[in-house]
């Protein structure tokens, strides 16, 4: 039985359609990657799941439940616009949400010491959250998200604002409770950490679901048609061969476009009559690529 | 249950904590301490005690000078000393220096007035609006007048004395039940009590309002409510809200009452309290459950208004606006009892006091100075508990919705369309 279960839910606004038709699975130990231009309907779609609104159509099982107040317990929630209480005490703060979420103050407790220990910032146990740089507060509102050890963790524009080493040790540090068998539903806009992180994706445009599936299977559906080049020598007439549309020249080599991957072989075969390659590559297209070709060529 | 526990303590330890909270309840105590010791310190140090000297030009109507004279005399014999020290001058030159030097309040001129048969008399002081000294002068003069004039009716003794006696009036209050209403005594305790009880009414649902609508407020600007409404029910966390702030008035409340009930208590303010006709140990308990009652229930219906105006507005900034018409009411509810207090039987009272949001003031007033019939009372409260019930179900509703709003402050439509949306 999967973690969370979202079958074709419908959000209406009045009016608006804020969710259509949505589906989408998330196994135990993965990470899911919702992805959509601002507004597209992550968020409601997020708020469904938690439970804050109840969809007008459609159903979603945790575990093969239908939403209960108890399951609030097993979710965690990192929302878009990160916000503490300014005036009180880290401590106090992260003991009163993991009660509320059910876990006994004992534990929570244990539980945020080793978190400061883990995050290196034992001495903010004490500490107000205002007196916190921003990095920082960004720390704490993760280990409010996770305190109470769920099954399942939305988490909404994850990495936004850290630096990039923070955001490698919340990597790190997702990729370990995603080991430990939790579950997340994860949007952001940095295509690269959906590549580094997620199996599956969905991307909304204009509150329809338009791409759906694991990236290995989506990213074969898009033509590869990049072609990377790098020799010794220079290589003349690249323009001229059959099925190329563009070439650009880059300080080590050439970028290349092409019509089909067959036409990249046709490339290779041109260069190696001109002298030895030292790099040939048929690029798969990047999921920043493939994010706006679906997203830009509905905005028509 | 366990959760509204947990947002209970939470709120509970926070405001405790804070130091606005802590300095608040000193200077309320500290003020409470001062005040319950005024009447012990007006008499002390009040000119009560004190006679006024008050000059008079030797030779001027001797026989009228020396009957107040005598007069005084006899009021020193009664009450330990006279009102006023009545010292002889050659002239009024010296009188006016004598004022000057401050030896004299003041003096007296008389000026024959052949009309009245009397003399009019000019009282002349420093301060000239109407002090003690010129009302006592004015009692006796009246008293002098008529010992003059009786005389020469030739009237007996008895008769001048039956004459001079004034009439007895006293007011007692009526009653259907046993009979005996509340004596002047009862109904000085009752007006102070009522005072009191209509003051810590409204100072209770000002404060802990605000308090409650700020908060909820500055939960939803700094974005912890989305965690917070994710964790915990909405209804949960703001019922925790308004019993967490609502134990903290009470506890706040208790204190300063304390100290005022310590203070009164101690013995000299007992005597002093007692010159001003109100006796604590003559408060009727009926009287205080009825207020307790109207005072939890009305708490409760406008902190939960509170409640639900703070979940609406995105921004602190917003805050006072939204809440205008909430103080409003209470406004009207307080000033609305200050008018009653001394008019507690007039029509507008009587219909108020049915009113949900002005009868926590009004019942208790009336009550207190008044004598509804029971069923008036039980009808009030039923009024008063539905009310709050129906508010209380509406404010979660909009609780609800209104937490998750960002932006403008929405319209009733809007909110209403968003109810639907949320399908809260």
């Amino acid at each position: 039985m999967n973690p969370l279960k979202v079958e074709s839910v419908v959000k209406q606004y009045g009016e608006k359609t804020a969710v259509n038709r949505l589906s989408f699975e998330v196994a135990e130990g993965e990470i899911y990657g919702l992805l959509g231009a601002n507004g597209a309907g992550k968020t409601t779609t997020m708020r469904m799941v938690l439970g804050l609104i109840l969809p007008d159509e459609g159903d979603i099982r945790y575990f093969g439940n239908p939403y209960s107040k108890e399951q609030l317990s097993m979710l965690g929630y990192l929302p878009e616009e990160r916000g503490m209480y300014p005036k009180i005490k880290v401590s106090d703060q992260i003991l009163y949400l993991a009660q509320l979420r059910g876990m006994p103050r004992k534990n929570a407790e244990a539980n945020l010491r080793r978190w400061l220990d883990k995050f290196e910032v034992p001495e903010y146990y004490d500490k107000k959250v205002e007196e916190l740089s921003k990095g920082n507060q960004q720390k704490i509102q993760f280990i409010a998200a996770v305190i109470h050890e769920p099954k399942i963790v939305i988490m909404d524009e994850a990495f936004s604002g850290l630096d990039p080493v923070n955001v490698e040790m919340l990597k790190k540090t997702v990729k370990e409770l995603r080991d430990g068998g939790t579950s997340f539903v994860f949007s952001t806009h940095r295509m690269e950490h959906v590549e580094e992180l997620c199996r599956n994706i969905t991307i909304m445009h204009k509150s329809n679901p338009v791409l759906q599936g694991a990236i290995r299977d989506i990213k074969k559906k898009f033509p590869q048609e990049r072609v990377l080049l790098s020799a010794d020598e220079p290589i003349q007439g690249l323009e001229s061969v059959p099925g190329v549309t563009s070439v650009v020249r880059h300080e080590h080599g050439w970028e290349l476009k092409v019509r089909e991957p067959e036409a990249a072989q046709a490339v290779l075969r041109h260069a190696l009559a001109q002298g030895p390659v030292r790099r040939f590559e048929l690029m798969e297209p990047t999921l920043n690529e493939i994010f706006i070709k679906t997203v830009g060529e509905r905005h028509e | 249950m366990n959760k509204v526990g947990t947002v209970i303590a939470f709120t509970m330890r926070n405001k405790v904590r804070s130091k606005s909270f802590l300095i608040t309840t000193l200077v309320l105590v500290l003020l409470v301490v001062v005040g319950g010791n005024v009447p012990y310190l007006i008499n002390k140090l009040g000119g009560g005690d004190k006679a006024s000297d008050v000059g008079y030009v030797s030779g001027s109507n001797p026989e009228i000078v020396q009957q107040l004279q005598a007069l005084y005399a006899q009021q020193e014999k009664q009450q330990g000393h006279p009102d006023v020290n009545l010292q002889v001058s050659a002239d009024e030159g010296q009188l006016k220096q004598m004022v000057e030097d401050k030896t004299l309040d003041g003096y007296i001129t008389l000026q024959d007035n052949p009309a009245t048969g009397f003399p009019d008399v000019t009282y002349h002081s420093k301060n000239a609006l109407g002090s003690g000294t010129s009302s006592s002068l004015q009692t006796m003069l009246q008293q002098v007048k008529t010992n003059l004039l009786v005389k020469d009716a030739g009237l007996s003794e008895e008769q001048i004395r039956s004459l001079l006696t004034p009439v007895e009036l006293k007011n007692e209050q009526v009653t259907l039940g046993d009979g005996s209403g509340k004596t002047a005594e009862e109904q000085g305790t009752a007006i102070g009590l009522t005072y009191v009880v209509v003051i810590l009414l409204f100072m209770g649902v000002m404060i802990s309002g605000q308090l409650i609508a700020t908060e909820i407020t500055a939960e939803k600007s700094s974005r912890v409510m989305e965690i917070i409404v994710t964790s915990v029910s909405p209804l949960a966390q703001m019922f925790g809200k308004v019993i967490g702030t609502f134990v903290i008035a009470i506890l706040q409340i208790a204190v300063i009452v304390g100290a005022l009930v310590a203070n009164l208590n101690l013995p000299h303010n007992a005597e002093a309290l007692q010159g001003f006709g109100i006796r604590l140990d003559s408060i009727d308990p009926a009287m205080i459950v009825i207020a307790v009652v109207f005072f939890l229930t009305g708490f409760f219906l406008y902190a939960m208004l509170f409640a639900a105006v703070g979940s609406i507005v995105s921004r602190t900034e917003d805050l006072g606006q939204a809440v205008m018409p909430i103080t409003m009411l209470t406004l009207v509810g307080f000033y609305v009892a200050m008018f009653g207090l001394t008019h507690p039987d007039s029509p507008l009272i009587v219909v108020c006091s049915y009113i949900p949001f002005f009868s926590p003031f009004l019942m208790v007033l009336r009550v207190g100075l008044s004598d509804p019939a029971w069923w008036e009372i039980a009808l009030s409260i039923g009024i008063l508990l539905a009310s709050t019930l129906l508010l209380g179900w509406l404010s979660a509703k909009i609780y609800r919705t209104g937490v998750l709003m960002y932006g403008k402050r929405p319209s009733v439509k809007e909110l209403v369309k968003a109810m639907k949306a949320y399908k809260v």
